[in-house]
Formats: structure tokens, sequence, C-alpha cells
């Protein structure tokens, strides 16, 4: 938004959870952590990786929500649900490929990332981003990602499903999308196979 | 929504309860009680102008007309006229050699035209019963809440001219 | 007698830690109530001294904000700094000064309170000598106060005892590079690091403790550059390192003479650069002949052909940073190793230019400025020597008195404590520094305080040191007394005051003043305002190493931080050192310091097998007095794990989760078992931050590196027991043990 795009690289994230600790400051839901942050395997590696809502372009969530209470704006943004609308029904959770929304039993409501409204709707850039020590979780313009040696994707498959979200995951230089399904790679599946790896 | 809809892959409840904000086709319940309460601050408003314009209102004045000749009128007879337009039609009334009275001829219940009754010195409204009495109007029996406007009468050169209507608060 | 007056259950009930989560007012209350103001300042945690907005409403932050202008770190916290504006309206906050009393503590008036402190060590001088009375200062306190403290100690105390707790952190990399380039500072601003070609960081867990300078590295790593990391154990940024290096702890003397040994072998070494710009190199390739990598591997546990793979990295190319912490410096060797990686940088003409040459990675707030100014036992501001007849003369004149008046160098922190077990200093000024958490053999620290005659306190929680306190002033936290402060690149910067302290409690200058005046020499402590202070400290400093006479607050803010030395109002400052070839030293040629091997002062043996190294996490800070009254950083790792390799674990039958009891040679403790392929299998770690049956350094000893006095808290040898009941510790902790949780916190 206002130039800018947010880019998620979860090798260079080192596991501080400031990203955490900084989301709940936010001003639309103060006290409560959007952010999905996991232990790879830490009995094995201190691999970490820190993920916000992907604010897809046919958002799962907002199709599956039997309440229509998930809207996406005109900006790109997947708004957190309507708070009148939503009935705490998890739907939204089970639907969703990458595992965003939460629901919360005592607010009988789901609330997930909605980049940080009150401060990306005005220019500013989310709280995330902002804060994260070693940019896993950054927000600059696209010719300043440029320079890494990553590229952006924001191409998924999920099987048959492709997703196209706004906010990108930075890949090698040599791929084109995220693929998850060994189904998107095999030559039998190749009238439903998306993902060739270039 | 238009009946015809264009041939489209997508339900229709996907249509219609659109994700996209952009796309949403049916009102929000916040667009909806905007709607309402601007409806009702118009019409709250629009009250107020009304009264206003009631406060503020000139006394009508009213053309002098004659109706008719003094004399032309027997004791206990009546002449219809119209004052103080075409369409406003009354009924003059010589009570007594000297007296005259004159009132709107709508009945103050449903409009329909009274007539005088000589028997009983009343104007009588047919359609209801309702009665109104011939010394000032008001309602005496029946349906009609308000007493009937008097037309103001005065003698000028031999005529009979109205001059003003008298509408009563009340009934 | 310094013993705690009630029960420790009585004391944490009462003054904490309890641990905080939401701002004041509850989470919704600053929509209703909006912040008035943002206050542009400094995370009051470690050297990084990123920069952050304060939310202040009336006379309370409420609230951070981003500072993204700020060119060190572009508005990126970690943790800490998101979570540190919880600590203005904590409820465990002291807001009167507090004296002891058999039931317990009770608030007192600051007369009384001052009057008593006086009075207590007027006497103990008067009974034992002005040397029965010793000062601890601490790295957190803005340069002001560092250097009142220093001045205090000297002028209205008379004893030549102040240390602080900055010994337990840069004083090896400060001494090493006081020996080889005359001063002590990182030569080289941050911004060098995504210039360099190839960086080795050293014994630095910098994701953990340094975690902006993660970004740092990434970037060099972007343009190209390598990443070499040395560390008993796989920290977050070996996963992106391109050569990893698994050192035995305490044996990073023979890497460095290995790495060093394989250069000159292959004649990489710059031998022009040597001849011009060095000293001393004539005894160097003797010193590290027999250090073959063989050898060094048998000593170290790094495969050869990483060795020669590491040289070569850093020997073949144009610029080269070598970063260190702690872990090459909290050793009985730590000044040698500092040295040997200086005689790296200098072989292969690594100093002085743009994305080359080495950097200490200071750890405290403001450990850079408070090793700079007086709070050493050793030094004078300006970083000048206390036996240097000139620096004498100088400091002596600017603070008012004769130059004899100024004492002798005294001990070092961890001596004071020693002296104060024998019986030799008698009384114990302490601010800014929790000694029975932070120095190493904590049942050793605990016998000292309670044969302390008087122990007084400074300080804005009752930490575990306080309980045994006679008396506890309550001072200010860091964002309610403006100063400056220098960061751990050399960038001097300013903190400014947000808020006043709240209900009684005081600035710390203002008692140090006030408390001079009942000792009789206010009339050199006659400062309003911490302003004054820094005018004096420009003066005190001018014509020293540490030049801050050019810096003032008003320059600071307008330039984002200025670097010293900067001797003129006129002078920009001094990002780079070196830059013209010329150390500090009188020849203004860098040194070579040869190195000699010796073992660790606490070594393993057949009963105590296993390595035992201590370090932290990113959620905690030091001794955990701030950290562990935060809500959201306890949570995120509530109680010490000990980490142990699943092949160690497994000889042991431990599992994840389960407790352990980790025995030294001084003692034992008993924690939950973190079981994780991330550390060597003859090493297990325990972070210190924790008090009491919890505390690493329970189990750590008090060999001091000689020339610097560090404690070797990086290198201790224990053995390990599954323990069958869980420990005491429990019912007090902050946040109860989880369950077992597959190798998480």
């Amino acid at each position: 938004m206002h130039g800018y795009e947010f880019y998620v690289d979860p090798s260079r994230c080192i596991g501080c959870q400031s990203c955490v600790k900084a989301c709940e400051e936010c001003e639309t839901h103060r006290g409560k952590s959007m952010i999905n942050f996991d232990f790879i395997d830490r009995s094995g590696t201190t691999a970490t990786a820190a993920y916000v809502c992907w604010h897809c372009e046919e958002p799962t969530c907002a199709m599956a929500c039997p309440a229509d209470a998930i809207k996406k704006g005109e900006d790109g943004v997947v708004q957190s649900s309507l708070k009148p609308r939503c009935i705490g029904c998890s739907n939204c959770v089970l639907a969703c490929p990458f595992g965003i929304p939460k629901v919360f039993p005592e607010l009988e409501q789901m609330m997930k990332c909605d980049m940080c409204y009150d401060r990306t709707s005005i220019g500013k850039r989310p709280m995330c981003a902002t804060v994260c020590p070693s940019q896993a979780l950054s927000y600059v313009r696209p010719e300043n990602i440029t320079r890494r040696r990553e590229k952006p994707t924001n191409v998924f498959y999920f099987g048959k499903q492709k997703i196209v979200t706004r906010v990108h995951m930075m890949v090698p230089e040599t791929s084109d999308s995220v693929s998850l399904d060994v189904l998107d790679y095999m030559w039998e599946e190749s009238d439903v196979a998306f993902a060739q790896p270039q | 929504m238009s009946l015809l809809r264009s041939p489209s892959s997508e339900p229709l409840w996907k249509e219609e309860f659109s994700v996209f904000t952009a796309d949403e086709r049916y009102v929000t319940r916040r667009q909806f009680v905007k709607f309402l309460s601007l409806a009702s601050v118009g019409m709250f408003v629009g009250n107020l102008w009304i009264l206003a314009k009631a406060y503020f209102a000139k006394p009508p004045t009213y053309p002098a007309s004659a109706i008719a000749e003094v004399g032309e009128i027997p004791v206990k007879g009546v002449k219809l006229f119209s004052y103080p337009g075409p369409d406003d039609r009354c009924i003059v009334v010589r009570t007594s050699e000297e007296e005259y009275v004159a009132y709107s001829q709508k009945c103050t219940h449903l409009s329909c035209a009274v007539y005088y009754s000589a028997k009983n010195d009343r104007l009588e409204c047919p359609c209801h019963q309702g009665f109104f009495s011939i010394k000032d109007g008001s309602v005496l029996q029946g349906p009609p809440p308000r007493s009937l406007p008097k037309i103001v009468l005065q003698t000028a050169g031999g005529k009979l001219v109205a001059t003003g209507v008298e509408v009563s608060e009340n009934g | 007698m310094a013993k705690p007056p009630v029960s420790a259950e009585s004391l944490l009930e009462r003054f904490g830690p309890h641990p905080a989560y939401t701002p004041p007012g509850g989470w919704q209350d600053e929509s209703r109530n909006p912040a008035d103001r943002l206050v542009k300042t400094h995370c009051c945690f470690c050297g990084q001294q990123c920069g952050i907005q304060l939310k202040v409403r009336g006379n309370q932050v409420i609230g951070f904000e981003p500072w993204e202008e700020f060119p060190f770190n572009h508005g990126m916290l970690c943790p800490k700094g998101v979570k540190r504006y919880l600590q203005g309206g904590h409820p465990d906050r002291l807001l009167d000064p507090l004296l002891r009393t058999p039931q317990g503590f009770r608030t007192a008036s600051w007369d009384e309170a001052l009057d008593f402190t006086a009075s207590r060590l007027l006497d103990i001088q008067e009974k034992y000598g002005k040397d029965a009375v010793a000062i601890y200062g601490g790295a957190s306190l803005i340069s002001e106060k560092s250097y009142l403290l220093g001045k205090f100690a000297r002028v209205a105390l008379g004893t030549r005892h102040i240390d602080y707790n900055g010994r337990l952190c840069m004083v090896s990399a400060g001494t090493a590079y006081k020996l080889a380039f005359g001063v002590d500072r990182s030569p080289l601003p941050w911004s060098d690091i995504p210039k360099a070609q190839v960086v080795l960081v050293a014994g630095a867990n910098v994701a953990e403790c340094a975690p902006i300078t993660t970004d740092y590295l990434w970037r060099c790593r972007d343009a190209g550059g390598k990443l070499i990391v040395v560390d008993p154990r796989m920290t977050p940024i070996c996963r992106n390192a391109d050569l990893y290096l698994p050192v035995r702890p305490g044996t990073d003397l023979a890497l460095y003479m290995g790495l060093l040994h394989v250069i000159l072998r292959d004649g990489l070494e710059r031998r022009d650069f040597i001849a011009e710009y060095t000293t001393g190199f004539e005894q160097v390739p003797e010193s590290v002949r027999s250090w073959d990598p063989r050898t060094v591997a048998d000593k170290t546990g790094v495969p050869p052909e990483s060795i020669e793979r590491a040289a070569h990295l850093f020997a073949k190319t144009d610029r080269a940073i070598a970063m260190h912490a702690r872990g090459v410096e909290h050793q009985s060797k730590g000044v040698e190793n500092c040295l040997a990686l200086i005689n790296l940088c200098l072989a292969t003409g690594n100093i002085g230019r743009e994305g080359a040459g080495c950097a200490m990675i200071t750890g405290q707030g403001n450990g850079q400025g408070g090793r700079e100014h007086g709070q050493k036992c050793d030094q004078l501001p300006g970083q000048r020597s206390i036996s240097d007849p000139e620096a004498r003369a100088h400091t002596a004149q600017v603070w008012g008195i004769a130059p004899e008046e100024i004492p002798q160098a005294g001990y070092s922190a961890v001596e004071i404590m020693e002296a104060i077990h024998r019986g030799e200093i008698r009384a114990l000024l302490s601010a800014c520094f929790n000694p029975l958490v932070s120095l190493p053999d904590a049942n050793f620290t605990q016998e000292a305080l309670e044969k302390l005659e008087f122990l007084g306190v400074v300080d804005f929680f009752l930490s575990e040191t306080a309980h045994f306190a006679d008396v506890v002033l309550a001072g200010s936290l860091q964002e309610e007394e403006e100063g400056i402060g220098c960061a751990a690149e050399g960038r001097v910067i300013h903190i400014q005051k947000a808020v006043d302290p709240p209900g009684n409690a005081k600035g710390d200058s203002w008692i140090y003043c006030e408390l001079a005046k009942r000792l009789g020499k206010g009339k050199y402590f006659p400062y309003a305002s911490t302003r004054e202070i820094y005018d004096e400290l420009r003066e005190a400093s001018h014509g020293g190493h540490a030049d801050y006479y050019g810096i003032t607050y008003e320059k600071i803010d307008k330039n984002m931080g200025v670097f010293w030395p900067c001797p003129s109002l006129e002078h920009p400052g001094t990002p780079r050192l070196f830059a013209d070839g010329r150390s500090f030293h009188p020849d203004g040629k860098h040194h070579f310091v040869v190195t000699e091997w010796r073992e660790s002062g606490d070594p393993v043996s057949a009963e105590l097998p296993i390595y035992l190294t201590t370090g932290r996490v990113v959620s905690q800070y030091l001794s955990g007095t701030q950290t562990r009254r935060i809500g959201g950083l306890v949570e995120q790792y509530p109680n010490p794990r000990v980490e142990i390799h699943p092949r160690l674990a497994e000889q042991h039958g431990i599992k994840d989760g389960d407790w352990v009891t980790v025995t030294s040679r001084r003692t034992e403790i008993t924690l939950q078992a973190m079981v994780v392929k991330t550390i060597r299998p003859d090493t297990v770690f325990i972070p210190y931050h924790w008090p009491g049956g919890r505390s690493a350094n329970r189990l750590t000893h008090r060999t001091l590196d000689p020339r610097s006095k560090i404690p070797e808290f990086k290198v201790s040898a224990c053995r390990i027991r599954k323990a069958m009941v869980a420990p005491d510790w429990v019912k007090n902790a902050e946040a109860k043990p989880a369950l077992p949780t597959k190798g998480r916190p």
C-alpha cells in the first residue's frame, strides 16, 4: 500500500519474537498478538518462522465464512472478521491453507492480522515489519528488495488450488512460486501440474 | 439485481455475498441505519420547517365579495355562494329580518354539503347526522370534529358582502 | 549485619517480581486517554542503544512507537525494547526510600535514609579506614551518573574501591584493545559491516544478545559477503553461516592462533601493511608455530579443514571484519583471545578502512560510556589511567582538589566481593548492579553480603541483592533523567528525560549529590541538573582518548549521535578510528601482542567431565531485575533450562523436560532439561538471568583473567544427573515451569 509491499523471509528469522510483542501494541487488536510464530523443530534446529496473514487476492477464509464476516477492501487488505457477524465457527481457521486465522473462544470471534490497518492505511509501516531486527518481516518498496539474493514470489500452489497473495514470500532465485504438494510436480498429474521449477 | 443475469461460472450466492467490499450489493446494516437516521432527521427538520411556517404565517387576507342583495333572501331562507374562491362552497341563512349568518358548507366531518333545516333551526349534514348550531356553527351532535368556519358578513350599499372567514380553534 | 530482614517469600510477595502485562490503565485506556507527546530517546537495555520513541501522557510512559529515522536501527527493536515501557508504572516500583527493620523494610523519608547512609559510611570509615567502603556502579547508568560515581568515590568518600558491573562485560576486550591500539572502543561504525566481504563472528550470540546487528550481517550476505561463526552452540545466526566452527569452551585461543598459523604458513599476511603500520610482529610467527591445524583440532574440536578454510576466507579477501563478544571474553584468557583476534586483523591489514577491522560488541546499555569516565577502579575520565600523573593532575584540577587526594587504583568487582568476604571491606554502596545474580560463585557472594556491616542500594526495583540491604534508596529509571550514553559502535547518543520519577523516587544524580553533602563534600557536587554534570564531564574528558569536549546534547540531536573522540565543537566526530593509519599509542603504531596458551581456571576432570557454559536469552536482560517483571518477556522464556545434546542426555537417561541436577565444584542446581542438537555433546548451557536456586552463577567460579579481572563465566566443569524431584524454587518462580515441550523453552 502506498508504494510499499510486505515481504516474508523465514530464513532470516532469529526467533526473537519482537514481532509477536510489537503486534499486540497496534491499535486494532490491543493486547492480542496476531503473529503466527513457530519453532520449526527446536530439538533439532534453532530455525523459527514468523508469519503474518498473506492477504490473498481471493481469500479462502472469506469464501468459507458462513456469516459473510470477512471482507477484503479495495486496497487489498483482508480485514479481520466483522464483530457483529462472526459466530466463532472456525470455518476460516480450517479453510485457510496457511493456518492464519485464530478464534478466541472468550470473544467468540476470529481475529487475524490486518496488516496493522490503523498504520498502513495512513502510510505508516506495520508494527512487526518495523521492529523485526533481522528484517525477516519487511515492508519496503519493491526496488529495495532487489538487493537481496532471494527473490519475492506471491504465487502458491496447494494441490489444485492456486493462491495469489498480497504478501510476498522470499524464495530462491530459481523459483517462481511456492508449491507444497508433490502432485504439482508429477508428470502423471500434468493436467493439474501448475508448478514446474524453472 | 437484474432478473436476467449474464452467464457466469460463479454461483449466485458468491456474487450476492461478495467478499470484496467493492462488489458488495447488499446494503450493510450500517448503511441502512445511516439511511434511517438521515431520513428521520430529515423528517424532523421538515416538521420544524412546517412549524416555523405556521408560527410565522401572516393571517390570511380575504377579498370582499358581494354575495346577495339585502332583502333578496326571505327570512329563514338560504342562498348558496362561493367564498373566497370558486370552490369554497358556502351557505347564508337569513335567521331574522335583520340577521344573516353564513358558514362554509363543507361539513367538517367528511366534507358533505350541509343544508339549513328551518324546522330544527340548525344546519344539518345529510351524510352522518351531524348537526351544527345556526348561531355560531358549533357542533351540536354527530361525528363532525370542529365548528363550521364562519363567514364574516357586512352590509354595504344595499348588498351583503362577505369579508372574511373565521376558523375556530377547536370543535 | 546485612542479612535479609524477613524471609525471601515475604519480600518477593511485597516487592515482586510480579510480571506486568498491560499498559497503565489497561489495553483500551490509550484510546480514551491518548498520549500527549512522543519522546525520542533510546532503549534502556543493551549496548545497541536502539532509537525508540516513548508515548507519554502526563507523567507516565504508556507505550512506545518506533523511531524510524534513527540511523542505527531504523525503527527496529527487540522484544525487550518493545515492552520496556511497562516498567514506569509497574506495581513493584520503589516509590520511597526503605530502611530495614526486624519485621522487614519500612518506608522512610529522604532525610532519614540519606542521613543514615552517610552516618554509617562515615562511621565505618572512621573505624576501619577510608578503603573499608566500596562503591559498585553499573553500565546501564548514563555517563553523567557513572562519571558522578567515579568522582563520588574519590572525592566524597576518598576510597580507592569503585568498580562496576561492566567488569563482567567489556574489560577483556577493553584491555586487549588498549594494549594493541592504545584505546578502548570499537574502531568501526556498524555501517561498515555490510561493506565487508567476510565477517568472522567469534563468541557472539548476535541473534539473542544484539538482535539488530543481525540485519547488518544479513545485508553483508546480501551483497555477497561470507559469514564465519565460532560458538560451542548453534545460535540462530549459524543457520545462515557459510562456515560454522563449534569450538570447545575455553579453547578459542588455540583456534585463533591456529588461523594465524595457517595465514603465515601460506604467506597470506600483508607484509607491507605490517611493516608500515605495526610493531611487534617479529615474535608472532614463533608464538603460533606449534598451532598447526591438527594440533588445534585436537584442542578445540574444530576439524582441520574448517580451520584451513576459515583462515583462507579471512585472509584472501580485501575487507574482513572480526567481531567478538562475551563468548571469547568471559574467559581467564579473555584478553589473550581478543589479542589473538586483533593479531589476525593486523596480519591481514584489516584495520582503519571501510568494511575492514575488528569490533567488540558491547553488551550493556552504556557499557562503552560507562567504562570511559572513571567508574572503573583504575580509571579517570576520558579513559585516562588513575596512575598517570598527568591524568591525575588534569582531573584534580577539574574536580577542584589536589592531585594527591585522588586515591590510587583499587579492587575490581569480583575482588571487592572477595575483600568483603574476608572482612577487609565493611560497607558497600551499590547502584545499577545486582551482584547476587551477576557475580560468579553466588553462594560466596551471599556469604560476603551477609558479612557486610552496611549495605546501601540505589535501585528502582527491589533486586535480590537489595534483600540484604540496610537502606534502599529509591532511584530513577533511564527515562527519568536526561543524559548521554555511548553505544556499542562508539556513537554518543542522547537519552531524553520523558517523565519525572514517580512517588518519592528521585533521580540517582540527586541522591549522590545529597549524600556527598552529608559527607561534608557538598561543594564539589553543586549540580542542579545532569546537564551541568555533563559539562563538567566534557571538561574532565578533554585531552584524553575518550574526548567528549566537542559533543553537546544539541549536537547529538542534530547529527543523530556523534562518535568520539570529538575534541572541539567544530569537530564532526570520529566514526572510524585509525583511518589515518595511526593508533592511539605514542608511537602511532598498532601493536602485535604475543599470546600464550594456558588452561582454563576450572578444568574438566574425571568427576566433572562436562563443560558448563553460561549466557543469555533474547527475552531477558542481565540479572532480570527489570525483565523478569515484564509478563510477555517472562512467558517467552519463563525459567532457565539446561541445554543438553541428545547424545549426552541419552547417556544419563535424560529426556526433554526432565529435572536435571547440574553440579560444579561449588554447588549444584536443578533445572529442566532442554534436549537439543544445537550444542556440543560435551557441553551444557544455562542462561543466567535468574536468582537463587535458578542461578547459573551458583555454579560458576571466581577465576579472573589476570589482566582484565573478568570472571571466567564461559568455562566451568560440571557433571549432570537426572533428578527425581522438582526443586524448591518452583514455588517462588514468576511463571510455573512448563511440561516437556520437545525442546522448546
